[in-house]
């Protein structure tokens, strides 16, 4: 600023005005964000209450703020034992992202900066599982998984979910590789890195916020699904939405127990998400180019 | 789309005595394009290979059956009926009303969600203060479990008992149903949209938007001059993955609806047929017919924005 001798003072009274107006700026948003938060995250909120009531209190409308907070409704979801069925959902969902993460981050590497023949159709090819409506795949997978022996085996709900993933985090990933500027990976090549190496050390740390987003979609995806897991398991794989589902059936008119349920279902991707969202915002912007 | 031989020509050139070298430079450089390509193919192999594994025979069991009369109900009048099927369904005023509903749905909450999708994502990027909290806190309805949002969704509004119903009773009736489905659709999935869009907005550097508040463009030209032309590629990634799920609408009107008052989508009457009335031959002619449908919208939607995207010059960048 002080090169341009004339202009010094008014462009800096200027800039100062402008600072004033984006802290201001900035304080709306953030009063915004916590209002928008807050309304999106009501029904959720009014979940949390009523799993600490007692039924009787629960069953109010509306929820009084002040009955007595009670552990009783999460007492009777762990007292039923859902333990197997959250390690197994654990299991199916992070080896499913693991995997997808792995194969997908080569194949757009390839599509976005490698040469590829025909590479829209190979893409567009990526993008196929999402044609089928999902309950056309129930029967014949149903089929395929007992004729090969792998039902009520968390390895058939791995290879499925992992399959219905790799579509988007291709796409994702290609959308964040195209915008790796090519001087970068010529720097590394110069330097005489690996693909291995080039893709692990020079490109990941550049497409984080596209890896993060990519995982945590895959893994909210992997946890959630229930029409798969209910078809495809049974006592032994049994997944977490599958073993809720159950749970609200049998404690249909138990409000509490239902919402202490769900919520603890619900936490391991609320902590996932709180994991992720610091990797999400950090990418070119960090300096790693500029 | 094959370019390699001319991506491969030197740019400047022009002497005659360094034809020779030019030459033989030339045959390296396509050598190398070719060994480039090779790569390209084996790197996404393992990808493609593990969805045809998986994908390929449920597709084509589909495709099959849809040729054939398959009623589990009456197995020994079985029989290959070549396109009867299709004609069926498609003079059936059933799938043509789950047809227009379905395409409803899709188009109100896909646009209801791009729009607030990309106001929390700016919300998430730029706040400062509790910023752990509040993007972990929009994720929520992501977070909570497909089945039980949507419980919860009926539950609130049922009459006399739910927090939002009072004493109407809104899911009885077609649009106010139609409407709460796409409430909870764009509840669910704002935080999917606003993900993506979010890692998007995190490629947009700083600099570029400080530059141009310094030559005083104003906020709303700074939106859509560098950020969105910037987060395109996201936005585009978003909205088709949106709209492919979208036109699958299953769970939620499961739950609310279960398709009274004509309130079906086309993945409900295809598991109606399939799994309730277990006639295959035409649950798998409606499965195909949203395959197709679904893949006119890819394409479709490829081939308007597919040229927005960078990096999509033909060939790759190299």
């Amino acid at each position: 600023m002080s090169a341009y001798a004339p202009g010094t003072r008014a462009a800096q009274l200027g800039l100062k005005i402008r600072q004033k107006k984006t802290t201001r700026s900035s304080t709306l948003i953030g009063i915004g964000a916590w209002i928008v938060g807050l309304v999106f995250v009501f029904p959720v909120l009014w979940m949390v209450l009523t799993s600490f009531h007692r039924e009787a209190d629960a069953a109010t409308n509306p929820p009084s703020f002040a009955a007595p907070l009670v552990l009783d409704g999460y007492r009777a979801f762990f007292d039923s034992n859902p333990w197997p069925s959250l390690l197994n959902s654990l299991t199916a969902s992070v080896v499913s992202t693991i995997l997808v993460i792995l194969l997908a981050f080569p194949a757009a590497y390839a599509l976005s900066i490698r040469p590829v023949k025909k590479w829209s159709d190979v893409l567009f090819f990526f993008l196929s599982t999402k044609f089928m409506p999902i309950v056309a795949g129930l029967l014949p997978l149903y089929l395929f998984a007992q004729k090969v022996q792998l039902l009520d085996n968390i390895w058939m709900l791995i290879a499925f979910y992992t399959t219905m993933n790799l579509p988007i985090a291709v796409w994702m990933l290609r959308s964040f590789l195209a915008e790796v500027p090519v001087e970068m990976l010529e720097a590394a090549e110069v330097d005489g890195a690996g693909l291995i190496r080039s893709l692990r050390e020079v490109i990941a740390p550049v497409v984080m916020p596209g890896l993060a987003a990519a995982a945590l979609i895959c893994f909210i995806f992997s946890w959630n699904e229930l029409l798969f897991a209910r078809v495809l398991t049974g006592t032994v794989a049994q997944t977490a939405p599958v073993f809720l589902t159950g749970f609200v059936t049998s404690q249909g008119l138990f409000l509490a127990k239902v919402c202490a349920a769900s919520l603890v279902v619900s936490l391991p991707v609320l902590l996932a998400g709180f994991a992720a969202q610091d990797k999400l915002v950090q990418g070119l912007s960090m300096g790693a180019v500029r | 789309m094959s370019t390699q031989a001319d991506l491969s020509r030197p740019a400047g050139g022009g002497h005659d005595a360094d034809e020779e070298a030019v030459a033989i430079a030339r045959k390296r450089a396509s050598e190398g394009k070719k060994a480039e390509a090779k790569l390209g193919m084996m790197l996404c192999a393992p990808a493609a290979l593990v969805m045809v594994a998986v994908m390929a025979y449920p597709i084509a069991y589909a495709f099959w059956l849809s040729l054939f009369r398959a009623d589990l109900r009456t197995p020994d009048q079985n029989e290959f009926v070549g396109l009867s099927n299709y004609v069926t369904v498609l003079s059936s005023p059933i799938w043509w009303t789950a047809f227009g509903v379905t395409a409803f749905i899709t188009v109100v909450s896909v646009i209801l969600e791009l729009v607030l999708g990309m106001l929390l994502a700016i919300v998430m990027h730029r706040t400062i203060i509790g910023r752990g909290l509040v993007r972990t806190s929009a994720l929520v309805p992501y977070a909570i479990v497909t089945v039980v949002a949507a419980f919860s969704w009926r539950f609130a509004w049922s009459q006399d008992l739910g927090w939002l119903a009072g004493s109407s009773a809104p899911l009885t009736d077609r649009w106010s149903s139609i409407a709460i489905i796409i409430l909870a659709e764009v509840w669910k999935t704002v935080p999917f949209m606003a993900l993506l869009l979010m890692a998007g907005l995190a490629l947009v550097p700083e600099d570029l938007h400080k530059a141009a508040a310094m030559d005083g463009g104003s906020a709303w030209q700074r939106f859509w001059m560098i950020t969105v032309p910037l987060v395109m590629p996201s936005i585009l990634v978003a909205v088709l993955f949106r709209t492919l799920d979208a036109f699958r609408v299953f769970d939620n009107i499961f739950v609310l609806t279960s398709g009274a008052n004509e309130t079906s989508s086309v993945s409900m009457v295809a598991y109606n047929n399939l799994i309730r009335g277990l006639n295959l031959g035409i649950g798998s002619t409606m499965s195909v017919l949203i395959f197709i449908t679904i893949a006119i919208i890819a394409v479709v939607f490829t081939k308007l924005f597919g040229a927005a995207a960078p990096g999509s010059d033909e060939g790759g960048r190299r």
